[in-house]
């Protein structure tokens, strides 16, 4: 007894989860363009860097191939970095040194 | 027959994650773009961490191992998303309280609505020094 379903309703699902988080990375990525203060921005580039690393493992699944998916972890990695940036840049640029 | 029905429970799960996991990370760009303050948005913000990123993260590691056609390299692509998840659970909360807390002390951003703040309160009154 099979229970999985045929293949092309996977690929058919994959592809709609593709364009839901690709509709999602156009609005983060309208937010960071029309946003004026640097947390926002800050905001707006982490949701994005996660959207991508979703992006990158989805199509890897797609393409069947590992390669695009290993950029997905140092995307977060950095995405943690330019946070604690941009925290020590506002501490220290709030307290004036 | 159990490793089939493994397979396809771990099959269905991971699609759920995943679907579910993009329409939450839809809500989270919409209210991003909506919400007034910088403090709101930033419960956006995990919405779109969590819900729209670990979940599907963990969904797509549980689809890669279910779908047979990947042959070897699901097993490269589950170990990616599942890592990836657990970096992404450890990163993401402690980094939105970094930016939370150096705007606050900074104030760059005021934190908008607000009925008390007991972090003032006990900085006036010589708590924390």
């Amino acid at each position: 007894m099979n229970l999985m379903p045929p293949p092309s309703i996977t690929y058919v699902l994959l592809v709609i989860a593709t364009g839901i988080f690709m509709v999602s990375s156009i609005q983060y990525f309208l937010r960071l363009l029309r946003d004026p203060s640097i947390p926002d921005m800050v905001l707006a580039i982490d949701l994005l860097a996660y959207d991508l690393s979703v992006l990158m493992v989805l199509l890897s699944i797609l393409s069947s191939s590992p390669y695009l998916a290993i950029g997905a972890l140092p995307l977060i990695l950095w995405t943690y970095l330019l946070n604690i940036y941009v925290s020590r840049y506002l501490v220290k640029r709030g307290s004036g040194e | 027959m159990l490793f089939s029905l493994v397979k396809a429970i771990a099959y269905y799960i991971g699609m759920a994650l995943l679907i579910g996991g993009g329409i939450l990370d839809l809500m989270a760009s919409i209210g991003l773009s909506r919400f007034k303050s910088f403090c709101l948005r930033l419960h956006v913000a995990t919405v779109g961490a969590i819900g729209g990123t670990l979940y599907p993260l963990i969904g797509l590691g549980l689809l890669s191992l279910s779908i047979d056609q990947l042959g070897i390299s699901r097993y490269y692509i589950a170990g990616i998303a599942f890592t990836t998840a657990l970096f992404l659970a450890i990163t993401a909360p402690s980094g939105a309280h970094a930016l939370a807390q150096s705007t606050y002390k900074s104030r760059t951003v005021l934190p908008e609505p607000i009925t008390t703040d007991q972090i003032m309160e006990e900085g006036e009154r010589g708590v924390n020094g």
